[in-house]
């Protein structure tokens, strides 16, 4: 019997662990830890370590591999970016993909920048914010989009590109037809089908000899002769399928229950599918096609990059993606992570964690209101007197969660971006002002961005081109700056300067992460209110959704209902920044000198 | 203004020298429009860089005095606490001539955003210079392209000196002390209207805190020209005001005025070839967007300290995202900004050693040794007593102006 030991680093153990007792109604809200341990190594990009995130969480979208407009040390500028999702894709546009011949531990977090130790990056073949039409997936391969053009993708192709860049986490290959809907009922049942033996794939390890015996996950520094094949378990979510049919949902989801055959659960080690899979993702661009077009009402965007209007993200929408999201998760197990994808607003994102229990949201529309120069500013909990302020008024005009940094307003604006969360300078300024610490009992009420536009930090330990260069700083000390303002934003955005984008990005995803803390927290006091009371059972009895409550409500539903209240769930902010942002472009961007001749010889 | 020489190389003219906070000889790099492009003043800061350079003319219409004037000047409106210098619009006279009209007056602008006219006078220049506030303020000048002759080119040596009169009188009655004024020699390629222009702007020393060397970088001939040009004007100006060579910033260009005597120089080249996916090297230029460098997975240079090249960004990366990501863009903006500063540090840190040949003799061997010496920069360090090609059998001699390129092969 041949010893195959493991000729790769174990994958990282990734756990889920849920705060919230499993007895709660299955799609409450809950709070939960994820962690990715990594085994020690020697080399010193991957000297042991954990990462750890909160759930609800968040995770930043990338292009080509780098989070939009941020360098490397920009992203390590602004660390509450924890896990970064890699859509493969756009490295297909050579053979073999680039990132396949990083040589290292940990490929792809080294050959796109994202060290091991501060970062979780995850895997899929697509980009879930891509909804444009593509060429019709087939049996063993999914059309995938490169720069060069649509390419076929197998999945003994995508299972070797997972093996030589490493990934922590990998998205299953899924068929999620991209062409106009509606999809017939012979084209959903492909799509499960194919789905489902498309994961199966995923968990064959390549040329693995049969095992008779079912092995436990195989933990570093195996020596046992004994031990034939290590079987590296791979971290796979998996795309729930089924468009917006509950009941192809439920299929796809009795799929990944059914037992398996005695060959296949030898050859994959599993005894069903779905003990396989640590996560159940559903990406919202292609469900969203799909529901408006069954409504007649508009052809949905399937522009690029993906931008949907307003009647595809409204709270009507929302209630049908929960409605589908439930129907997949009925009979899966409570305990495994739920992923959304392009969810497109605070609101979405909470009404999804109020109505189906979604553990984790990519920030792409955070990350696009950055492209288009909308600083985010927003409260959750909404402030106590906000409410009330908004309540006299007559006709309450709804707030934006953000501000246009195009609009003349800001010209002489010089405050720092957002009105809700603090700046570190003035923070400190508030703990030392005796007046206010008595006020407030010593504490401020706001919290702080401490992204690096709000509270922007010098360093003093700058790079030293020559031995007379250090005279004068304070080596290391760091010092806060004063915040960038609006005005300066605003001047950037209108002379097409990309630094305001930068800045954006650090300030959006800060905000975000930000707004997640305040949901835990919420969602906390929910969770210590309910396990200091009696029963549990109620609510499970009555079927509500609620947790016991007073009158069944949560503090977090309640405050789910004042911040609808409060902030334009259409996002205008970001409509009216688009337009802007196209204006300036047309004016200053790339093909301007073309244009600006062709008028002139027009004219 | 605060400035001491510190040291002086033996042999050539250079020398090592502190300006307020910043150790010359240095490299500006330029920030036009009150950014460096995509890039944070804390990075700005991070890589080393003390002093950058903010345009009048831009900042005077985007985002207006007004703006400025409201943030408490460029500084504070960028989030800038090192050194800025502002440089009086007088090159985009040439820069966006199809704009501009010259009178006695001022230069006569049509906005090329608005076509509103703007009469842009030497005292107007000096009064936006105060308003953004910037530690060192230039001259408003008469410049014409450095390859014109004739007539013109008298009329603007000396309606510059003229021009500075008026800036000095502006300066000293408005101006603040921490704001330096400095001088821009003029005269075109003519070394007779140099020498009255040098002659003439030396008298008003102790008015103006330091001398430019104007009017060059026009895409004249390198060896009869500028260089000859430069170290007429360094020999002359005096030893206690700091040099600057407007519009310098090729490396071997750099290099060769430093030991003209040259203390700094600003250019818009690395930042800009950087957009274009162009990163420096002490081995030349790398057009990142060559095949060749799409499998490459080194980074540009393994010993550079920049953000990007610390963390192993490989050229392949680069390659596949350049003109596509802005990330990409400013990982190589990063990359030659970096390049710059330790090319001028290491200089410094010659200098200051007593080796600037030796550093001189090494670089181009590493920058030209296999392409060819371009003539007119041996022959230029030789005016100083610098031998390039001492030691060397057979050395390779080219008569171009040594521009390295990388060529798709």
């Amino acid at each position: 019997m041949s010893t195959a030991r493991s000729s790769f680093p174990p994958v990282p153990t990734l756990e889920f662990q849920l705060k919230s007792p499993s007895v709660w109604p299955k799609f409450s809200p809950r709070l939960g830890q994820l962690s990715v341990t990594r085994p020690g190594h020697d080399t010193p990009e991957n000297r042991g370590g954990k990462v750890e995130l909160l759930t609800p969480g968040l995770m930043a979208s990338t292009t080509r591999g780098v989070i939009p407009h941020l360098t490397r040390d920009n992203v390590r500028r602004t660390p509450c970016v924890k896990w970064v999702h890699v859509p493969f894709e756009s490295f297909l546009q050579v053979d073999p993909p680039i990132p396949t011949l990083q040589k290292s531990s940990y490929p792809l977090h080294t050959f796109l920048g994202f060290p091991p130790a501060q970062h979780l990056v995850s895997l899929s073949l697509r980009d879930p914010a891509d909804g444009r039409e593509m060429p019709p997936n087939g049996k063993l391969f999914a059309a995938a989009h490169s720069s060069r053009g649509a390419r076929k993708v197998t999945c003994p192709a995508y299972r070797s590109y997972i093996t030589a860049t490493r990934p922590d986490i990998v998205f299953s290959m899924s068929d999620i037809p991209f062409n106009s809907p509606p999809h017939s009922q012979k084209r959903i049942s492909k799509s499960i089908e194919r789905s489902a033996q498309w994961l199966m794939s995923i968990f064959t390890p390549p040329n693995a000899p049969l095992v008779t015996e079912f092995q436990d996950r195989p933990t570093a520094g195996l020596a046992s002769e004994s031990i034939s094949l290590a079987i590296q378990r791979l971290n796979v979510f998996v795309h729930m399928v089924g468009g917006i049919q509950p009941a192809a949902r439920s299929a796809f989801a009795a799929a990944l229950l059914e037992p398996l055959e005695p060959k296949e659960k030898q050859l994959v080690q599993l005894a069903t599918l779905d003990e396989g899979v640590s996560g159940y993702v559903f990406d919202l661009v292609p469900i969203r096609v799909a529901l408006v077009a069954e409504r007649a009402e508009t052809t949905a965007s399937t522009r690029h990059p993906y931008h949907p209007s307003l009647s595809e993200v409204n709270g009507t929408v929302t209630e049908s993606l929960a409605s589908l999201i439930r129907a997949s998760l009925q009979d899966l197990p409570v305990t495994k992570l739920r992923l959304v994808n392009t969810a497109y607003s605070p609101h979405e994102m909470l009404r999804l964690i109020r109505d189906a229990g979604v553990d984790l949201f990519d920030t792409y529309w955070a990350q696009q209101a950055a492209n288009w120069g909308v600083a985010l500013d927003f409260r959750f909990p909404v402030a106590p007197d906000q409410g009330r302020k908004q309540a006299a008024t007559e006709q309450p005009k709804k707030y934006q969660v953000g501000h246009n940094l195009y609009e003349q307003q800001f010209a002489h604006d010089f405050t720092r971006l957002t009105d809700s969360l603090l700046d570190d300078l003035e923070y400190s300024k508030r703990q030392n002002d005796s007046a206010a610490a008595s006020l407030h009992s010593g504490k401020s009420e706001l919290a702080i961005c401490s992204c690096a536009a709000c509270s922007p930090t010098w360093s003093n330990d700058p790079l030293l081109h020559s031995t007379s260069d250090d005279t004068g700083i304070e080596l290391g000390k760091r010092e806060s700056a004063s915040p960038y303002t609006r005005a300066y934003i605003h001047h950037l955005l209108h002379t097409h300067e990309m630094s305001a984008h930068a800045l954006l990005v650090m300030h959006n995803l800060t905000v975000m992460d930000a707004f997640m803390c305040e949901v835990r927290a919420v969602l906390q006091r929910d969770h210590d209110l309910n396990s200091h009371s009696g029963s549990h059972g109620q609510g499970m009895a009555t079927g509500s959704n609620a947790l016991p409550g007073a009158n069944g409500a949560t503090f977090f539903a309640t405050e789910v209902a004042r911040f609808e209240q409060m902030y334009d769930d259409g996002l205008q902010v970001l409509a009216e920044a688009k337009v802007c942002w196209a204006e300036v472009d047309l004016a200053r961007g790339k093909g301007r000198l073309a244009r600006e001749r062709a008028k002139a010889s027009g004219a | 203004m605060h400035f001491e020489v510190l040291a002086q190389c033996s042999t050539t003219k250079a020398r090592i020298s502190r300006m307020v906070i910043t150790l010359l000889p240095t490299f500006m790099p330029v920030g036009t429009q009150a950014a460096i492009k995509g890039l944070t003043s804390q990075q700005m800061e991070d890589f080393g860089i003390t002093l950058i350079l903010n345009n009048t003319y831009h900042l005077n219409l985007r985002p207006g005095l007004k703006v400025l004037g409201e943030a408490g000047g460029a500084h504070l409106f960028q989030g800038w606490r090192k050194n800025l210098l502002t440089d009086s619009g007088g090159f985009q006279l040439v820069s966006l001539s199809q704009f501009t009209k010259i009178t006695e007056d001022g230069a006569l602008f049509a906005s090329p955003f608005t076509g509103e006219p703007t009469l842009l006078t030497p005292e107007e220049s000096i009064s936006i210079q105060h308003t953004i506030g910037a530690d060192i303020i230039m001259q408003l000048d008469d410049v014409v392209p450095s390859l014109t002759t004739g007539p013109r080119v008298e009329e603007a040596t000396h309606r510059s000196i003229r021009w500075l009169d008026r800036c000095i009188a502006q300066h000293e009655s408005k101006g603040q002390a921490k704001q330096n004024l400095f001088a821009i020699i003029q005269g075109g390629l003519d070394s007779k209207l140099r020498d009255i222009c040098l002659d003439e702007m030396i008298k008003r020393k102790q008015s103006v805190a330091g001398y430019a060397i104007g009017g060059l970088s026009g895409g004249e001939a390198k060896g009869d020209c500028s260089s000859t040009c430069i170290a007429r004007c360094t020999s002359k100006l005096p030893v206690d005001r700091p040099r600057y060579a407007m519009g310098v910033g090729f490396a071997e260009d750099l290099l060769v005025c430093v030991a003209l005597g040259v203390d700094m120089a600003d250019c818009v080249f690395p930042t800009r070839t950087a957009r274009f996916g162009v990163a420096l090297t002490f081995t030349g230029p790398l057009n990142l967007r060559l095949s060749r460098y799409s499998h490459d997975m080194d980074p540009i240079d393994i010993a550079c300290p920049c953000p990007a090249c610390q963390s192993g960004t490989s050229r392949a990366l680069l390659h596949h995202n350049i003109g596509l990501e802005t990330a990409t863009a400013h990982a190589v903006t990063q990359h030659n900004v970096v390049f710059q500063a330790r090319l001028m540090g290491a200089a410094r840190d010659a200098i200051l050693k007593g080796e600037f040949p030796g550093y001189l003799r090494s670089f181009f061997r590493t920058y030209y040794g296999e392409t060819g010496y371009p003539r007119w920069v041996v022959d230029a360090l030789q005016s100083v007593g610098v031998d390039l090609l001492e030691g060397i059998q057979d050395p390779k001699i080219t008569n171009d102006d040594g521009k390295k390129w990388d060529y798709a092969q």
